[in-house]
């Protein structure tokens, strides 16, 4: 690793990936990288509390946040269900979101007297990550055995909406009253467009298959998001909610908590602040014009990191996924269902996978996330027998290696793809804190054109996202 | 198209006898038999599901000795009524429905016409939802109920029933939210017209004479 690489996510052991000892070589190793800090992009996105500090900083914003929140419904004897996702732990290595969940817990206990605090974390599409977690940071004992990872195929509690019966987690709603605790960074943009952002895993995390694939087809590529609204409105939820405890993230890490028996208040005061930080990074990703991607971090491949946003960021950074005029990003289920057999989109309108992605070389990543799209779409390059067979046997991926090619090693992935791609532009997605990790090329482009970006945030683009999401800069 | 290439396989020592795996098993393949879970070989998709939620970690997957393809081919029923059965549905017949299995709307209206009348006889006969097991429940139930069919429910929590789709809600709530950014007129509009794009019936229908 040279001087100016910043250090990748460690790899970790998990039923989901390679082990960490057949993982050969990470991309930051290879010859002529560097990195480029989020902070030298754009010198007004503020200073990360963590990291920089010791992980206490973490407890001391999150008691300060909640002092001010009301918890005095909650009387001694009752339970409570901290709600939380798989989320939160991807980020910076996860001990961030573990310490907001044991001060939100401890400050639950001090505060109301009650010691029936269970902790219930919701996934994705990998079932037992959450629990992977809570051993890992041994959040079974901090909460007295009743910590819990709960997935979608759980039993189900029926939640009357607005729009009808949608479903929910019954763990997630067994205590008298729920305390959601989420993280803010942008993330799936692509799917909720920061549009309640907040609030979306109460139509997700904590969500019964029949409502997450009602997110995903029935409603829209935008109308989706009402989804999470309709649940959290319901009377079951609202005759339990007692506040959100939200892990503020920027680009650059943590900048703090936001605490507020007010959701919707603390949604726009997000939203002001999601849109601001990490729209310029995104549009900064929009003005690279070809590139090779290596994916290198433990996680599914759209939720890889770089300079904190993820994957499927770079895949629609070809548009601009928070001008809502825009009807579909280049990836999410609304656009991969208007693919037909052949690859191809069925009608107008279908933005394609960024073309600026010349290839893609996948050195290190989970399985449980449908991907078959992404190699379709993009060369991609699979590194080692030990990744290839990990792909091979996920029930999510059967025709992922279909459409992909092994490389013996990450150096001759890496000449493979930049004869693809005629460039010698790299990004890293391996989960570096504050920055990126990039070859000198495209370091000197992403300088070059990060002022430019930033005036055409401030100018054109914050007034025009605010306006369509009814949001004002004050909030 | 389905490719099955591992088989759930239970340790009866480990086996409390639970019944979580029996309750969610998207192809009916576990039954219980002395209160241990028994899986049906040849029934296993291979899906996962029932490794990943067993509480005592009793299933483990295997490799098949040899994979086992499932598919339906759209082919055999005439495409007018296929059409007509996602339309009714709002899909297009090309429209991807299980991101896992590349499975379209037109086959799930095809296992549907071929005498599928739950999402688990759907799943046998086409392999949809046995890849994440999440997305696609709720297309296969809005095709099934557009069929007329009040699907049966199983012995277990392996769907729970339909939900909203755009076109249920009411002109009164997209007005309350308009100006939150959900566009629902805009989405309504969007997916109308993609729904409508290149469709057509018996000669003018393009989507059918694909391969
Ligand atoms: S989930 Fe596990 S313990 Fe429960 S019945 Fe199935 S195999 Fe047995
Ligand atoms: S749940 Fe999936 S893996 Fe388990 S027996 Fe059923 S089909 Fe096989």
């Amino acid at each position: 690793m040279s001087k100016t690489t910043l250090m990748p996510m460690q790899p970790r052991v998990t039923q989901y990936g390679i082990a960490p000892e057949n993982l050969k070589m990470r991309a930051v190793d290879l010859a002529g990288m560097t990195s480029i800090l989020v902070k030298e992009l754009f010198p007004g996105i503020p200073d990360p509390v963590y990291p920089g500090n010791e992980v206490s900083v973490i407890r001391e914003h999150a008691t300060a946040a909640i002092s001010k929140v009301d918890l005095s419904k909650i009387k001694p004897g009752d339970s409570v269900n901290i709600l939380g996702s798989h989320h939160g732990f991807t980020l910076l290595g996860g001990e961030p979101y573990a310490e907001v969940l044991r001060t939100v817990r401890d400050i639950i206990a001090e505060r109301t007297g009650t010691q029936d605090i269970r902790l219930r974390v919701g996934v994705g599409l990998r079932f037992r990550e959450s629990e992977e977690y809570i051993k890992r940071f041994e959040l079974d004992k901090y909460f007295d055995g009743k910590a819990e990872g709960i997935a979608p195929v759980d039993r189900p509690i029926v939640i009357e909406t607005e729009i009808g019966a949608l479903y929910g987690l019954k763990k997630a709603y067994d205590a008298k009253w729920i305390i959601h605790t989420h993280n803010s960074d942008v993330r799936e943009v692509h799917f909720h467009r920061q549009v309640d952002r907040i609030l979306k895993p109460f139509g997700m995390s904590y969500a019964r298959i029949e409502t997450r694939s009602t997110y995903h087809h029935n409603l829209g590529p935008r109308g989706a998001n009402f989804i999470a609204r309709a649940i959290f409105d319901s009377p079951l939820v609202q005759e339990k909610f007692i506040a959100a405890v939200i892990l503020q993230v920027s680009p650059s890490g943590i900048i703090g908590i936001d605490a507020d028996n007010d959701i919707y208040r603390q949604n726009e005061r997000i939203t002001v602040e999601s849109l601001n930080h990490y729209g310029r990074l995104v549009r900064l990703l929009n003005k690279i014009d070809k590139c090779i991607a290596v994916i290198d971090c433990p996680g599914p491949i759209p939720y890889t990191f770089a300079g904190g946003l993820i994957f499927a960021n770079f895949l629609s950074a070809n548009v601009d996924p928070f001008d809502l005029d825009l009807p579909l990003t280049p990836y999410c289920f609304f656009a991969e269902m208007a693919y037909n057999r052949q690859g191809q989109p069925r009608f107008p309108g279908v933005p394609p996978i960024n073309p600026s992605m010349k290839a893609v070389i996948n050195n290190y990543s989970f399985k449980g996330y449908p991907s078959s799209f992404f190699a379709e779409q993009t060369p991609t390059i699979v590194v080692g027998n030990e990744m290839a067979k990990l792909f091979e046997s996920c029930p999510q991926n059967p025709e992922y290696m279909k459409h992909a090619v092994v490389s013996k090693d990450l150096e001759s992935a890496v000449k493979f793809a930049q004869k693809i791609g005629d460039t010698d532009q790299i990004i890293v997605f391996d989960g570096a804190e504050g920055g990126i990790n990039v070859s000198e090329s495209l370091r000197e482009l992403m300088t070059s054109k990060a002022n430019e970006v930033s005036e055409e945030v401030k100018q054109d683009l914050m007034p025009k996202w605010l306006r369509q999401r009814n949001v004002s800069n004050r909030a | 198209m389905k490719i099955i290439t591992t088989l759930a396989v239970v340790d009866p020592d480990k086996c409390s006898g639970c019944k979580t795996c029996y309750a969610i098993c998207p192809v009916l393949a576990i039954r219980m038999e002395n209160r241990k879970a028994v899986i049906d070989e040849g029934h296993c998709f291979g899906c996962n599901n029932c490794e990943q939620r067993c509480p005592e970690y009793a299933i483990t997957m295997v490799s098949r000795s040899e994979p086992r393809v499932v598919e339906i081919h759209v082919n055999r029923f005439h495409p007018d009524a296929i059409l007509d059965l996602c339309i009714s549905a709002k899909f297009h017949p090309e429209q991807v429905v299980c991101f896992c299995t590349g499975t379209r709307a037109g086959e799930i209206a095809a296992a549907i016409m071929d005498g599928a009348k739950t999402p688990e006889e759907v799943s046998l006969k086409t392999g949809a939802r046995t890849g994440c097991k999440v997305l696609c429940i709720a297309p296969i139930l809005r095709l099934l109920y557009a069929a007329g069919i009040t699907p049966q429910k199983p012995d277990g929590i392996q769907w729970c029933g339909n939900t909203p789709t755009l076109w249920d809600i009411s002109a009164e709530t997209m007005a309350k939210y308009a100006s939150h950014g959900f566009c629902f007129d805009l989405d309504k509009n969007f997916l109308e017209a993609n729904l409508a794009y290149e469709l057509g019936k018996g000669e003018n229908c393009k989507c059918q004479k694909r391969p």
